[in-house]
């Protein structure tokens, strides 16, 4: 249904996942453990409303599949969100979420895809039941599978409507030629036209299998209970020994590109992306403050930089995309079409002397350090603040404790907010110099049509 | 102050609930209301869920207090009181992670104040001086246009936020409801000029209209100790309330924005009553019933009707006249009595979602309680009860049609 093609979901995600779990601790109710078929568990209790969120996530994504599957992963989502199981259909799960008042949806993104349900905390065996039963049973017809394409292909054609959505998807794809991550989430439409139903079931037993599945749990319960129901449920699955090769890392750009593309719209979008560093890279730390420098919070550097150059300059932010094989930082820009070029200039000027730039007050000595602004220790309390605003939303939670279980690979990652306060200036302006300096870039540029008028 | 009538169509925005007071609440610490030692009214709410606190400074004038052709002014006032003249103060906010923001909506205009709980003081500071003392400035009120105009144009980007405009244009013609929220290309041009923007503050930014709104995981006492330490300076001000408008449907019943884009949006809005107690639970269980969530009304457009829009455009409307002919059952009102709930109660979970639906209720007059009590206005409605609201909602007398995409063929469109 949704995508994590979303820049700043995808970025809060990631803050929050590494927050929030590696945070469990004495003081914390969270539980971690496996089941003996694989499927990874994790408990959080969060007990400040009678809510449960359940998020279950599948370690498949665009990233695998090829040119001739590309859409498939997302096809399969909706069909499993709605087509119903061998013994329900899907109108008769639609009945059971609404009598249960669930909320219930999924995405599907580069590497993973996540299924959803957030429902009153009295109902938490249905919820759990529903989620196995959809999630282990799917049943699909054609008939069904064609009616699910069609309207996939209009969420096709509302991305492309969106430009925010589409530029990112297309600079995704121009950072990423030849890699998996180069190819859209959405896929392409000949090949969900094209579908069939063996095909689809062909691609989904090898995937959604408990050993290729995370759980995460947040809201009001107590966790014995309710580590008793989820081995109840989801315990009997059977082991598959499914091993997904790991695919190769991205590489950065041999040469910068640009791709200009006409729209109507009033307002003109310009996104960069550079490679950057993957979810499990030690450098993650301060590519998260980096960007929380140099394009978020308060009052971050290239949005001052580029209003100076231009006051028709409306939004400036950067996202750190941190994918299992690879990364992305990307910036998007909203302003008057007419300033496109001179922004675009000076933004990539600027990101290219970003390793210059002094961010702590250490930085500086004697009286020029007592005015200096420190913008590190500035973008450090905007991440806490940010990582405290997460933790109100159960289901935000569990979402990012699934995606930490499915992307993790360190054994001892240590906690989050301890790591991002490590980090200093001087590993910010190594980082700047490592991806935005050495790096060529992707650039993406939604334009009005030619004669629109403005 | 209140809107005397709601559209079905923006119901979403009133209709998202949460806490307080009663017994049996769902929060574990409920929201209380008192007077501080200022005058000025606040409403308190412990929350432990993180270590941040959500300060809301709510203005009773809202788009409501525009008038007319002075479109943008609620906005452009608001936005002003947040300039901060002193880049040492700039700094402090920033290092801290403290952010200012405002909203401006139908009926309220409010400040948000959002930080690290241990900061509060510093944040509560800063605002108090800059928002009790505004720099009311040609050369700010000139950039702060700008940036309107900005926003309006990216705003028309969105066939949903083109739509709702449209549609509040048409059934508020020469009110404040139907103006711009962020101002047209006249009101920014020329008419709104300063001392517009101080007439508006000091009309509203007053004890008599103001309140605040505090979510924090911080006990009471300190709190309403530096909301009283930091925000003495209003005065008391005159009344602020603003007469009735009541909508009227136009003569045209037909909205066609054109567009040049692959999807076409559909949709249709309808006059309901003033939101009391029980009106708003019923407009919230049409929402509900509607348009929320797999197994709704319109669920069902989706897997029939998309492919064009003539064709769902009439899917849509036989979808409400079958409603409206038929009603629902009592175990479809049942059904949709929980999914309502489940679902304010996930809506007002974070702090700040919380803020903006318990600032709307006390200023439509349903008080901060509502929060809780919507769900106890829910369990009230019988099935006769929603049935004729539904009757009456959904007349076709009292549609709107308003449709944002490609011009089609023979259609005269805006």
């Amino acid at each position: 249904m949704r995508s994590y093609l979303t820049v700043t979901a995808g970025l809060l995600a990631m803050v929050m996942s590494a927050a929030l779990l590696l945070a469990a601790g004495p003081e914390n109710p969270g539980k971690y453990f496996v089941l003996d078929n694989g499927l990874r568990v994790f408990l959080y209790e969060k007990r400040d409303l009678p809510l449960l969120h359940v998020v279950t996530g599948f370690d498949v994504g665009s990233k695998n599949e090829t040119d001739e599957t590309s859409g498939l992963v997302h096809l399969l989502e909706h069909c499993i969100l709605f087509r119903g199981t061998s013994v329900r259909s899907g109108a008769e799960v639609s009945a059971d979420i609404r009598r249960h008042g669930a909320y219930f949806n999924a995405n599907t993104g580069q590497d993973l895809s996540l299924f959803e349900i957030s429902l009153p905390a009295e109902h938490a065996e249905f919820a759990l039941r529903n989620q196995k039963d959809i999630l282990f049973g799917l049943d699909l017809s054609q008939t069904e599978l064609d009616e699910e394409k069609e309207v996939l292909l209009e969420e096709y054609n509302q991305m492309e409507d969106d430009p925010q959505r589409n530029a990112v998807d297309l600079v995704l794809q121009a950072l990423f030629p030849g890699h998996p991550y180069g190819r859209s989430v959405y896929g392409r439409r000949e090949v969900i036209r094209a579908a069939t139903v063996e095909g689809m079931l062909g691609f989904y037993r090898k995937y959604f299998v408990a050993d290729n599945c995370a759980l995460a749990v947040v809201g009001d319960f107590a966790t014995a209970d309710m580590e008793r129901l989820v081995r109840d449920v989801f315990g009997p699955l059977p082991k598959t020994g499914l091993r997904l090769e790991p695919l190769p890392m991205t590489v950065p750009l041999k040469k910068s590109v640009s791709q200009r593309f006409e729209r109507d719209v009033r307002e003109g979008y310009v996104f960069l992306g550079f490679v950057a560093p993957d979810y499990n890279h030690a450098d993650q730390y301060a590519m998260n403050v980096l960007a929380e420098v140099l394009g978020r919070g308060v009052n971050p550097l290239l949005p001052a930089l580029l209003r100076g150059e231009r006051d028709s300059v409306q939004t400036v932010s950067i996202s750190y995309l941190a994918f299992r094989f690879g990364g992305a930082a990307v910036v998007s820009i909203k302003m008057d079409p007419k300033d496109m070029a001179t922004i675009q200039r000076a933004a990539v000027g600027y990101l290219k002397r970003a390793h210059n730039e002094a961010y702590s007050k250490k930085d500086f000595t004697g009286e020029a350090e007592m005015f200096a602004f420190d913008y590190l220790e500035s973008a450090k309390n905007q991440i806490r603040f940010a990582v405290g605003q997460a933790e109100e939303s159960g289901l935000q939670l569990a979402g990012s404790l699934a995606r930490h279980l499915l992307l993790n690979t360190r054994d001892k990652p240590g906690r989050y907010l301890d790591e991002i306060g490590r980090v200093d200036s001087s590993d910010l302006r190594k980082t700047a110099a490592r991806y935005l300096g050495k790096g060529e870039y992707a650039a993406v540029s939604i334009v009005p049509r030619k004669g629109e008028k403005q | 102050m209140r809107a005397a009538w709601l559209l079905w169509s923006c119901a979403g925005l009133l209709m998202t609930a949460g806490p307080s007071g009663s017994p049996g609440a769902p929060w574990r610490e409920h929201s209380e209301k008192s007077t501080l030692a200022t005058g000025l009214p606040c409403i308190y709410q412990k929350d432990t869920s993180s270590p941040t606190t959500v300060v809301g400074l709510f203005a009773a004038g809202g788009k409501s207090a525009v008038p007319l052709g002075l479109d943008g002014l609620a906005y452009l006032t608001t936005r002003l009181t947040l300039e901060i003249p002193d880049e040492g103060m700039v700094q402090d906010l920033m290092s801290q992670a403290t952010r200012l923001s405002l909203l401006c909506s139908e009926d309220f205009s409010a400040v948000l104040i959002e930080c690290l709980s241990e900061n509060l003081k510093e944040a509560l500071r800063v605002a108090g001086k800059i928002i009790q003392d505004p720099l009311i400035t040609g050369l700010r009120i000139g950039r702060t246009k700008e940036m309107m105009k900005l926003y309006g144009r990216s705003e028309e980007d969105e066939s949903t936020a083109a739509a709702h405009n449209a549609v509040m244009k048409a059934i508020f013609p020469g009110a404040g409801y139907g103006t711009a929220v962020y101002g047209t290309e006249e009101s920014l041009g020329g008419a709104i000029d300063r001392k517009d923007a101080v007439a508006f503050y000091r009309r509203f930014f007053t004890k008599k209209g103001l309140f605040f709104y505090v979510a924090t995981d911080l006990d009471k006492g300190p709190v309403r100790a530096l909301l009283e330490k930091y925000f003495a300076g209003f005065p008391d001000g005159e009344d602020v309330s603003i007469p009735l408008v009541y909508p009227a449907l136009p003569a045209v019943r037909d909205i066609a924005l054109t567009r040049d884009s692959k999807q076409t949006y559909v949709g249709r809005a309808s006059l309901l009553p003033a939101p009391d107690a029980p009106g708003q639970a019923k407009g919230c269980l049409l929402e509900t019933l509607l348009g929320k969530g797999p197994g709704s009304r319109l669920w069902g457009l989706r897997m029939t009707e998309n492919a064009k829009s003539a064709r769902a455009s009439e899917a849509l409307d036989r979808t409400l006249a079958d409603l409206q002919d038929k009603g629902i059952t009592d175990e479809e009102l049942r059904t949709t009595k929980t999914m309502a709930k489940a679902r304010l109660l996930r809506s007002a979970e974070a702090k700040a979602s919380r803020l903006r639906t318990v600032g709307l209720y006390e200023v439509l007059g349903l008080g901060h309680g509502h929060l809780t009590g919507i769900s106890e206005a829910l369990d009230k409605v019988t099935l006769e009860d929603m049935n004729a609201f539904i009757r009456e909602s959904l007349s076709p007398d009292r549609i709107l049609r308003v449709t944002v995409g490609p011009k089609p063929a023979g259609a005269t469109a805006r």
